[in-house]
């Protein structure tokens, strides 16, 4: 009786014994162990797509094999297996690859914070070597942190300016675009006297309201947010700018009723030779020539005394999950990625800016490209980690261009009661 | 003396099931089910990705009572079914009235007016915000050609800008698109008044007037009350339109409980549900108004 039993657990202890062995062998020694076979290691790269879709001819998956073809002819061992989603499906389908525990090597998405609390992804540090990680953008790599530890790495990123029509400034003879608040009314009413509908492009509807007039509240030192961290929407600069841009209004300076304008009208209406000027970013370039505007010029922000020397910041991550433990080969993935001709390429086809001084370095060719680059290392962001600022984002969207008809203080007081609630 | 057992009694007892058993499955799935989903709902907490996080017992519906815009809202929404209907109703008789006579092209006027009906709500409503474009619109260079426009571009060529004028463009396009079924409802209803009745108004010597308010009308009493009932659900739950348009802008000024409804599901899912069984409710309780209202007048008459 005792006998049989003690060969059970014998033959229980061999098991798991052997099951170990598998286990360590798949975690840690799988890349070493098939090297030595002569055979290679495969990364599963998921990412979303920028382009127009899967048949366009800026698909995601035609960048994708330029980067892996590259990558794979500089290292012979490394195979990377592109699956390009496009981005209503990504969030989902990524979500199904997980609970099935089929995690890619690497991921490439608009966020990265809902993988960390499992534990399902490798720290930045474990696998980007420190000379990418000192190459990024500091204020970028700072949002890919949770508790003071980064997981996020930054992998795109696009800034505002301001884009005046040539052809107009000229016609009301105007020499410069405007640096402050003043010389920008200034301007609109020559534009307004040479016949241009709307001098100044404010798209303060659904669509964009939080991006314009966050640019609007830099422009005054102000913000969603103080300096402390507080929600701030009803500071006294904030109030300003909006008493500021309720005169534009008034004056019929300004896209009539902005608060029922989407960027998307305005930005057509400029690319028809209607509207002055107007904030948008490099994505807003094939609008404008699509349209048949090509003579404008981008320059800084105008703020209330002087142009800013920050703008809007947007970003994309990507990330590495660590169930494959293929870290060496994404860290040699990484580092081609950020020191290959990917950024020239990334803003080539999709109008997107480097996320890595390097990066910068490369474009600072551009003219066009200029202004958005000497603002990008001094990028504010949205309070996008702040758990408030999904309703906040709504409400701002809905009512804030209420403030430019009816009384700011109001106005921006109704929406910062909902961003101070509970 | 048969005696049956009773198992056979309670299979002959089941035995309607197997033919009413498929429907009332499908009627389960497809009707009470999504209710009871939707209402319960209604009372959890839920994150912005879906994930349940447990009940909120009354909060969601706290939380919705207390919002500003909420009765403005509510209110907006009876009046834009109130008026959609009754203009809807009073056109759609009118129409019906026409169609029904014989005049040289009336299959081409009938087949018309199935237009708006066939093309999709979204591109109708698409069209008309693009005609009524403060700069390119064809409604404002009409107006403008016409001399009723001083300039285009401006706030005075932008009407969907404000809710006092776009109030009334929102309505227009919803009866635009409502008229075809409710005059083909009518138009069916019209057909079914046998002629006889008229001959003998006419021998009574009734006017026209008479024949129609004491004739037509109340014969036509059934089809007016299915395409008013439809009418009334189908506006008030009618979201393309104001969405493509004003997307209640400015504000929650052109907003009604669909777009509330939609507008709250962007930053929290349950005060959303909440909105939808509210939404759910007042659809019932304008129907059952209706019906009330009907039932009297078939008393009285």
């Amino acid at each position: 009786m005792s006998k049989r039993f003690a060969g059970v657990v014998t033959l229980g202890v061999a098991a798991a014994l052997a099951l170990s062995a598998c286990g360590g062998e798949s975690a840690g020694g799988d890349g070493g162990a098939d090297k030595a076979a002569g055979g290679s290691v495969t990364l599963k790269l998921v990412a979303a797509d920028y382009g127009d879709g899967p048949t366009a001819d800026n698909s995601g998956d035609k960048f994708w094999k330029g980067v892996v073809d590259e990558f794979q002819a500089a290292n012979p061992g490394i195979k990377v297996d592109v699956q390009v989603i496009n981005w209503n499906d990504i969030d989902t389908q990524v979500a199904t690859m997980v609970q099935n525990g089929q995690m890619p090597d690497i991921l490439q998405t608009g966020d990265y914070s809902g993988f960390v609390k499992d534990g399902l992804l490798y720290k930045v540090d474990e696998v980007l070597s420190a000379n990418t990680q000192s190459d990024m953008l500091e204020k970028f790599a700072e949002f890919g942190k949770v508790d003071g530890t980064a997981y996020g790495i930054p992998f795109v990123s696009s800034a505002r300016a301001l884009f005046y029509n040539k052809e107009l400034f000229s016609k009301a003879g105007i020499s410069e675009p405007p640096k402050t608040w003043d010389e920008l009314k200034a301007d609109a009413e020559k534009l307004k006297k040479a016949g241009v509908t709307q001098p100044f492009g404010l798209p303060l509807g659904q669509e964009e309201a939080q991006g314009e007039s966050f640019l609007w509240f830099m422009g005054n030192g102000g913000g969603y947010k103080d300096d402390s961290g507080k929600w701030a929407i009803d500071s006294p600069q904030n109030v300003e700018t909006f008493t500021f841009l309720k005169e534009l209004t008034a004056a019929g300076l300004t896209t009539p009723n902005p608060g029922t304008k989407d960027r998307k009208t305005v930005w057509e209406d400029f690319a028809a030779g209607k509207v002055g000027m107007v904030n948008g970013g490099p994505m807003s370039m094939p609008i404008f020539e699509k349209g048949g505007l090509t003579n404008y010029g981008v320059a800084a922000i105008p703020g209330k005394s002087g142009p800013l020397d920050t703008t809007l910041g947007v970003e994309d991550w990507i990330m590495a999950f660590n169930k494959n433990g293929h870290q060496e080969e994404i860290k040699k993935f990484f580092d081609f990625f950020y020191s290959s001709s990917a950024a020239q390429k990334i803003s080539d086809t999709y109008k997107l800016l480097p996320v890595t001084k390097s990066g910068i370095e490369k474009l600072s060719g551009d003219e066009k490209l200029k202004p958005f680059l000497d603002a990008l290392p001094n990028a504010t962001f949205y309070p996008f980690t702040d758990p408030k600022w999904s309703e906040v984002n709504t409400q701002i969207k809905q009512t804030i261009g209420g403030a430019v008809t009816g009384d700011p203080a109001k106005v921006l007081g109704a929406i910062q009661k909902v961003a101070a609630a509970g | 003396m048969q005696q049956t057992s009773p198992l056979t009694r309670a299979a002959r007892a089941l035995a309607p099931l197997a033919w009413i058993g498929p429907a009332i499955v499908l009627i389960g799935v497809v009707v009470v089910w999504p209710v009871i989903e939707m209402i319960r709902s209604s009372f959890l907490k839920i994150n912005r990705s879906g994930v349940v996080q447990g009940s909120n017992g009354t909060g969601n519906y706290a939380k919705l009572f207390e919002e500003p815009d909420f009765p403005g809202v509510m209110a907006r929404s009876v009046i834009w079914v109130v008026a959609v209907v009754a203009i809807t109703i009073l056109l759609s008789l009118a129409l019906a009235q026409l169609f029904n006579q014989r005049f040289p092209g009336r299959r081409l006027a009938r087949w018309a007016m199935i237009a708006p009906w066939a093309a999709s709500v979204l591109m109708t409503a698409i069209i008309f915000k693009w005609m009524l474009d403060p700069e390119v619109g064809l409604i404002n260079m009409v107006r403008h050609d016409l001399g009723l426009l001083d300039a285009l571009g401006g706030a005075d060529a932008d009407q969907l800008g404000q809710a006092a004028t776009a109030m009334p463009w929102l309505i227009a396009v919803a009866v635009f698109v409502s008229l075809p079924f409710t005059t083909y409802a009518l138009l069916a209803g019209l057909s079914t008044i046998p002629a006889e009745v008229y001959e003998a108004a006419k021998t009574d010597g009734a006017s026209r007037l008479r024949t129609y308010w004491s004739i037509t009308l109340p014969l036509l009493r059934p089809a007016l009350t299915v395409a008013t009932l439809i009418n009334v659900m189908n506006v008030f739950n009618n979201f393309p339109i104001i969405w493509v348009m004003t997307h209640g802008q400015p504000g929650y000024s052109t907003a009604t409980s669909t777009i509330f409804m939609f507008i709250l599901k962007r930053s929290d899912i349950g005060e959303s549900a909440a909105m939808s069984v509210v939404n759910f409710g007042m659809v019932i309780v304008l129907v059952a108004i209706f019906l009330k209202v009907s039932k009297w007048k078939n008393e009285v008459s």
